[in-house]
Formats: C-alpha cells, sequence, structure tokens
C-alpha cells in the first residue's frame, strides 16, 4: 500500500503541497497532471530522494517519511532509463536483483536476454526502458514507481511493455504507482486515478468516475472531453428515488436546467450550488436527421459545421444556436446518415449524460 | 529580357560576395592565431632548444638539478593525492547539494587563484611558521613545516588545489544525481552508490582533475620561495641558478623544468582525446 498524508515537498522549481492519498496494497494507482504539476517531484518524494517538508509517507503500513530509499523496498523507473553508462545489459539487471535467479527471470519476461553482453549506448531507446525496468523489477519491489515509462516508446514495444507489466503486476501483486499525461492509459491500466495540478491533488477516485465526472472543468478538458460548457444551472424540483430506481433516500437527485448561451440542457445533480459547467462526453452523443422521440431529454437542431475522421470513429461538429456540439460516431453512421458539412441535424443527448461541475 | 537579367545578377550578388568575406575573415583569423600561437610557443620552444640538450646531459652530472626535480614530483605528488582525500568530497558537496553558505564556500575556493602567489606564501607563513601557534605547536610535535618538504606540499596544495576543487565539482556536476538515485532505489546506500555509479561515471573528469592540479603543483614557485626556499624544487633551483650564476647557468634548469610539464601535459591529452563528444 501507498499511503500519503498531507506531504508538502520541495524540489528545485517544483512543490507539492498538502498531497493526500491512498493506493491499496497490490492496487496500481496513476498519477495524471499536467506538465509541471510536480508529478516526478512526487514520484521521488515516495522514492526517499527528495525529503518532504511535511507529511507522512506510509509504505506497506510501515512509516517511512525519513527511511533512506534502499531502506524503502521499491524500485523507479524513469521516462529516460538511467541505465547505468559504464556497465553492460546483463550488469544493470543485475545490480540490485534479489538473486541470480530473478534477474535472468525479468531479462526473459522483458525479452532482453539476447542483448545481454551488449553496451547500453548500444540499445535503441525502447529496448533501454525495457533494461530498465527489469532491473527495477528483478530487485522484487514491493512498490513500482514508474515516470511516464511508456512515453517514448514506439506503439508496439510500448503495448508489450504494458501487458508485461500488467501480467507481473497481476502475478506479484505489487503496488504501482505510474505517472502519465495519457488518460487512455489511466484508464487502461489503473484502479485509482490521481488528478494532480500545481503540487496539488485536484481530485482522486476511480479513473472511470474522474473521466465520466471531472471535479473542474479544467480537469475536463486536461481530460479531453470536447463538450465543456460554461453557464447557470438552477433546480427545476426535487425528485427521489422513481427517477434512480431503489427508495434510498441519499440518492436524491435534482432534475436540473442548465442554460449555456441560447440552449438550455436537462441534466441531473445533487447540488446546483456553485456549478458552472457543464461537460458531455463526445460519445454520449448521438446524432439522427430527425428528432426522435424517445427518452433522450435534449435534442437540438442544428448544422453541421466539421468531420474529421480518425479510423473507424469521426467526430462531427454542430453548430447549435451558435454552442458548437461535438459528437463522436462510428464513420459507418457518417455513411449511411450521408453526413455533410453544412446539413441540418439533430444532435441528442440524456440528461444523465451530462455531468455537472 | 533585359529585366529577367537584372534579377538574376541582384541573386547572384550576395552570394558572389559571401565567399570573398569569407576569405577575409578566414586569413584574418590566420593571422591573428599564428601571431598568438607565436608569441606564447616563441619562448618555449627558444629555451628547448638553447637549453634542452645541455639540461638532459646535465642530468647525469647535476646532483642538485636530479634531486629538486625528485622534490619536485614528490612533493607534488603527495600534495596531490592530499587535495583528492581532502577536496573530493568538498567538490562533490558544491556539486550536488545545496546548502547555505554555498556560494561563499564557492567564493573562497577561488580566492587562491586570484591572489599572488608570494602573498599565498606570506599567509601560509603566518599560520604555519616556526612563530605562529600552529606553526610552533608542530614544531614541538617534530613537524617542520616551513623550510621542509612539508612547506612545500603546503605551498603546492593551497595554490593547486582550487584547480583540483573546481574541475572535480565540474566532472561530478556532468553525472545526473538520477544515476544515484535508482542506485539507491536498487538497494545501496549513499557510499556505495557513490562507489558504484558515481564514481566510475566521473572518473575520466576526476583523473583530469587531478592532472591539472599536479602540473600545478609542478610549476608553482612564488608560494614554495617564501615558504621553503630549501631544500630547493626545479622552479626555485632554476631562479637561484639564474640569480647566482647567469641566464646561461639556469637555461638547462629552467628546460628541463618545461620537458617536466610535457608529461601532464601529454597524460591530459591522451585523457580527453578517449573522453566522448558531449551531445
Amino acid at each position: 500500500m501507498i499511503s500519503l498524508q498531507r506531504v508538502s515537498a520541495r524540489a528545485g522549481g517544483f512543490t507539492l503541497s498538502d498531497v493526500s492519498f491512498d493506493v491499496p496494497d497490490g492496487g496500481y494507482g496513476v498519477v495524471i497532471g499536467p506538465a509541471g504539476s510536480g508529478k516526478t517531484t512526487l514520484l521521488e518524494t515516495i522514492a526517499g530522494v527528495i525529503r518532504p517538508t511535511s507529511g507522512r509517507i506510509l509504505l506497506g503500513g510501515r512509516d517511512v517519511t525519513i527511511a533512506p530509499p534502499e531502506a524503502r523496498r521499491l524500485g523507479i523507473v524513469y521516462q529516460h532509463a538511467y541505465l547505468f553508462p559504464h556497465l553492460d545489459v546483463r550488469a544493470n539487471i543485475a545490480y540490485g536483483a534479489a538473486d541470480d535467479e530473478s534477474a535472468a527471470d525479468m531479462s526473459d519476461r522483458f525479452g532482453v536476454t539476447a542483448m545481454a553482453d551488449r553496451a547500453v549506448e548500444a540499445l535503441s531507446g525502447g529496448e533501454r526502458q525495457l533494461v530498465a525496468m527489469a532491473r527495477a523489477l528483478a530487485r522484487r519491489p514491493g512498490v513500482l514507481l514508474l515516470d511516464e515509462p511508456f512515453s517514448a516508446l514506439d506503439p508496439r514495444t510500448r503495448a508489450t511493455a504494458r501487458r508485461i507489466v500488467r501480467a507481473l503486476h497481476q502475478e506479484r501483486r505489487f503496488t504501482v504507482l505510474q505517472v502519465t499525461h495519457d488518460f487512455a492509459e489511466a484508464g487502461l491500466l489503473g484502479d485509482v486515478a490521481i488528478m494532480l495540478d500545481r503540487g496539488r491533488v485536484v481530485q482522486q477516485g476511480e479513473p472511470a468516475e474522474v473521466f465520466r465526472k471531472p471535479a473542474s472543468p479544467y480537469i475536463a478538458d486536461f481530460l479531453g472531453a470536447e463538450n465543456v460548457f460554461a453557464g447557470t444551472a438552477h433546480e427545476i424540483r426535487a425528485e427521489t428515488s422513481d427517477l434512480v430506481g431503489g427508495a434510498d433516500r441519499d440518492v436524491t437527485q435534482h432534475a436540473i436546467a442548465f442554460t449555456t448561451g441560447a440552449l438550455t440542457f436537462y441534466a441531473l445533480g445533487d447540488a446546483v450550488d456553485g456549478t458552472t459547467h457543464a461537460v458531455i462526453r463526445a460519445e454520449e452523443i448521438s446524432i439522427s436527421a430527425e428528432p426522435s422521440t424517445s427518452s433522450v431529454q435534449n435534442q437540438f437542431r442544428g448544422h453541421i459545421v466539421e468531420i474529421v475522421s480518425a479510423g473507424a470513429l469521426s467526430r462531427v461538429t454542430i453548430d447549435a444556436s451558435g454552442t458548437p456540439i461535438v459528437a463522436a460516431i462510428t464513420a459507418r453512421s457518417v455513411r449511411e446518415l450521408r453526413l455533410a458539412p453544412g446539413m441540418e441535424v439533430v444532435a441528442g443527448f440524456k440528461a444523465t449524460a451530462v455531468h455537472l461541475c | 529580357m533585359a529585366q529577367f537579367d537584372g534579377s538574376k545578377l541582384e541573386s547572384v550578388e550576395p552570394t558572389r560576395s559571401r565567399p570573398a568575406a569569407n576569405a577575409v575573415a578566414t586569413i584574418l583569423v590566420a593571422v591573428a592565431s599564428s601571431l598568438f600561437l607565436l608569441f606564447m610557443l616563441g619562448p618555449i620552444v627558444g629555451l628547448v632548444s638553447a637549453g634542452g640538450a645541455r639540461g638532459i646531459s646535465s642530468l647525469a652530472t647535476d646532483h642538485e638539478l636530479r634531486s629538486a626535480l625528485l622534490l619536485t614530483a614528490g612533493t607534488a605528488t603527495v600534495a596531490t593525492l592530499l587535495g583528492i582525500v581532502g577536496a573530493t568530497p568538498l567538490a562533490y558537496l558544491l556539486a550536488r547539494r545545496s546548502f547555505r553558505g554555498r556560494a561563499v564556500v564557492s567564493a573562497l575556493m577561488d580566492l587562491p587563484l586570484v591572489i599572488p602567489h608570494p602573498v599565498a606564501g606570506i599567509a601560509l607563513l603566518l599560520v604555519l611558521g616556526r612563530g605562529s601557534p600552529v606553526g610552533g605547536a608542530l614544531y614541538s610535535a617534530g613537524l617542520r613545516v616551513a623550510s621542509s618538504p612539508t612547506g612545500i606540499v603546503c605551498a603546492m596544495l593551497f595554490v593547486s588545489a582550487p584547480l583540483y576543487v573546481s574541475a572535480a565539482r565540474e566532472a561530478f556536476a556532468r553525472v545526473d544525481a538520477r544515476y544515484e538515485s535508482v542506485a539507491r532505489t536498487l538497494g545501496d546506500d549513499a557510499w556505495r552508490a557513490f562507489r558504484r555509479v558515481t564514481l566510475p561515471l566521473s572518473s575520466r573528469g576526476l583523473t583530469a582533475a587531478a592532472v591539472v592540479m599536479w602540473a600545478r603543483a609542478v610549476s608553482e614557485f612564488g608560494a614554495i620561495v617564501i615558504l621553503t626556499y630549501n631544500p630547493k624544487v626545479v622552479s626555485v633551483l632554476s631562479y637561484d641558478r639564474f640569480t647566482s650564476y647567469g641566464l646561461s647557468e639556469a637555461l638547462p634548469v629552467a628546460a628541463v623544468l618545461v620537458l617536466f610539464a610535457l608529461i601532464p601535459l601529454a597524460a591530459l591529452r591522451a585523457l580527453r582525446s578517449g573522453e566522448p563528444l558531449r551531445r
């Protein structure tokens, strides 16, 4: 388990302020944040390379706040492999290995046994990264810290490396904390997502939850939500259980009207105060030629401004009374509906697809 | 047609004038560099050609020159070893850690480089001479500093160690601190990570730093002559022969010193030729 309790630290120009989160034993935590948000500082503070100025760090239930890095039973892999240039591949992997067998096993798992005698200068970037991961895991750490280890890899090596790390993680149940700026990667790998901005945790939770319900327009924008609207919310009336199913009084949801520009969305939420933005993922928006009689509460007529195709998916931008709405639909739908710029269509989404923040 | 030719000329003109300007610049650079090299090398070449052969042959007969050479090499080596032991940790601290007063320590380390060397000798004599509390205490403990090889070592150390600190600090700074961080997470304590990773990665730079220090120690005169005139190192001997017997007697000694100084110079060249090109 990785547990940070109100940790603050400073290194160079980066600071961490009051950072708290938990990654359960054997869990896979993902730290997401823009460049300069303090992600590497966070990993190095957990590793013991940077001494925190306040707060507590617990690894596997043990307080390691002032323990040196070598006493923390963890491995770190940076974006640049930092293989020791004066040692060959074999010696790098064996450097901190628990035993010879572990070093040989990790060489095999990461597919680098054939290059064991090579100098590290002779390796490609992807090969170096695989060796760095084998080196960190040959020690059999309880905690693995990964600082964007896949970002410099070509797509094929990236997929391979991810697969190996995931398989090892499931097999050995060590705890992982990985830094990434790629939310797709976080959703793919993580149990817990921690969103960092300017040294502070701005949101944490299950990746799917963070993805679907970003805590702020900033996070929504960073996570790549296409439809982020600024506006005002008004409660229509309180509706209990019948809307959400079940008789639990705690799941009271309010029907809310959210006005942005000339449009008003119907949404559900538990509070109106302070709501200034509505977020709708492009995947939640459908396009039809005519308004449909269905459960879809929000339907807006508009003109297609642009269609951008990326493989099987197309992003269609519709101008609905001056408000741009982006829908992600299949290329097949684009063909079948014969969509083209300038065409009048109806964009629709359910009230439950609107996330207010 | 004429217009077409005109535009063609315009586009050709600048490219035609550029080689001419380049040629002038090349000539100016070549002349300036040659004159500078001549000024720097002329006296040395003159000295070696006038006294080199006599110097080498006098090595067999001139007992005083031979012992001065041995004394110079020995004291410079001891000073360098002391510098390595004493100044390497400081150089590492200056390269790696940020601490209060780091800038002040850095500035103080450069001080011996900017003060005239006889002044450094006077300062050393003040602290280590027999009349001073420290020098007096050392003398009664049986260690004579002034007018002894110990004094030569002290003078050499004082004036040449700052060069070592500065070069060693640079050598450490060139090794990314994250190599050490990785080694620490792989189970090394600070000393082991230094020994297994930082030291091998900075060894070439540290060796070059030691060679520079040794060369500077060998060529020192000003501080040594104040602290220890006798026994004589080669630089003091050449000065002594010049003042006592004139130029002709000083020439062989001076030429031998120049040839002697070529050893570290060659070592440095060899070290640098093996260095990979910096990206």
